[in-house]
């Protein structure tokens, strides 16, 4: 699992917090919350990196990624007292499947049915691990918290 | 009984409400705030119903009197930085007027107070246009190194970034609707990117496209669409699934089109 971590996997993870540094700026984040929701970005995608190297399977390791990375956010959220949606948004970026969509239309323009099909499967079967991984670490953070005011 | 004016509360926790809901906020969240202030403010006894195009507040006084509100959301933005710190003064208000009252160490927030920062938050200033555009550029030309791009399609994905974010900004004082917006946006990323590739050669065109599409992808809408739906709030989990799959709709129509286009004349 920690086989992938070499020069190139920190380029990724640099790159993977950059980027998400400039779409934080773009969704008008101020202050030392930038760096948190950055570095939720790189933990993504290095984690999702480490994952696929590990199991070799792209849900599972978009599952866990996603996962992990609510869970980052529910932490930050709940120490800084800001909504954990904040995070969260900034967060999953890099795993959203927008080569997917455009490779199935690109696909699709050269009229390869078969390709297309394959891609849209792929890119909703994504998108729909993502919404699972985020509905499953909300439904435990409120189990969580349900329990701590009961006891 | 309360020392505040019903209908003045009322408004403010609709205001406070309408602020959170235009900037990108969970319904949820919002009927959390509004609940925080009208009980903040000495009604506890208060009902919202929040949609992503409107807000329906009741409150109740203690002598049996009821105001009831409604208000038409009509725009639609993301500013994470006002969904926070309006989260943070509704949490400062409930702390301060409801749990610690009574403690002599903690003043209760007046409801000038509240006003005044709620004021302060609405009219704080963005970032200068210049920054976000910049950004525009370096989300793009990262992403499409993200995903095994070269340093040369970083360099076209940023100006591309740059250019695009410029002609998008034009176009929203155009009041166009969000498909519109990003169908075009994706179809000039595709048209710049395929100019590139025919004038500079050597490179991978699509890299660059992907870059410039993670720009417009629908995070914000598939995470508020989620954790709406988990908290119980399927009209808005509906929605929000709705505008996520009109915008990758959009996406996919306008890089489509541009890319059959480029296939025709070029």
């Amino acid at each position: 699992m920690f086989s992938v971590i070499n020069k190139l996997w920190l380029m990724q993870v640099c790159f993977g917090g950059i980027a998400i540094l400039g779409f934080s700026i773009r969704s008008n984040i101020r202050g030392w919350k930038l760096i948190f929701t950055s570095l939720g970005g790189a933990i993504c995608w290095g984690l999702y990196l480490m994952f696929l190297g590990w199991s070799k399977s792209l849900l599972l390791s978009v599952f866990l990624a996603t996962l992990s990375v609510c869970l980052y956010s529910e932490v930050m959220g709940r120490i800084y007292r800001i909504p954990v949606s904040v995070f969260v948004i900034c967060a999953i970026i890099p795993l959203v499947p927008g080569s997917g969509l455009y490779y199935a239309m690109k696909a699709y323009i050269d009229g390869n049915g078969m390709e297309f099909m394959a891609k849209m499967g792929q890119t909703l079967m994504i998108a729909g691990t993502i919404s699972v991984a985020i509905a499953v670490m909300s439904s435990i953070t409120n189990l969580f918290r349900s329990m701590i005011r009961r006891f | 009984m309360s020392e505040h004016a019903i209908n003045k509360v009322a408004e403010l926790a609709i205001e406070t409400g309408r602020l959170v809901l235009e900037s990108g906020g969970e319904t949820h969240r919002v009927e959390e705030m509004m609940h925080n202030v009208c009980s903040g403010f000495g009604y506890p006894d208060n009902e919202s119903y929040v949609t992503l195009t409107g807000i329906f507040l009741s409150i109740k006084s203690a002598a049996g009197e009821v105001v009831t509100l409604i208000k038409r959301i009509e725009t639609f933005g993301v500013d994470l930085d006002k969904i926070s710190a309006v989260s943070k003064l509704t949490l400062d208000l409930q702390k301060q007027n409801c749990r610690l009252k009574g403690n002599k160490n903690f003043v209760p927030m007046s409801f000038d107070d509240y006003n005044r920062k709620l004021e302060l938050i609405k009219f704080r200033k963005p970032y200068p246009v210049w920054v976000k555009m910049l950004c525009g550029g370096i989300t793009p030309g990262f992403f499409s190194l993200l995903f095994g791009g070269s340093w040369l399609e970083f360099g076209v994905a940023f100006v591309m970034g740059v250019y695009v974010s410029i002609i998008l900004r034009l176009l929203a004082f155009m009041h166009l609707n969000k498909f519109l917006i990003n169908a075009v946006g994706a179809g000039l990323i595709v048209w710049f990117a395929q100019m590139a590739g025919l004038h500079i050669g050597q490179m991978n065109t699509d890299k660059i496209i992907i870059g410039g599409i993670m720009l417009l992808v629908p995070g914000l809408a598939i995470t508020n669409a989620i954790r709406d739906t988990m908290a119980g709030d399927l009209v808005a989990g509906t929605a929000r699934t709705v505008e996520a799959i009109f915008v990758a709709a959009a996406i996919a129509t306008g890089a489509g089109s541009m890319l059959k286009l480029w296939a025709l004349l070029v």
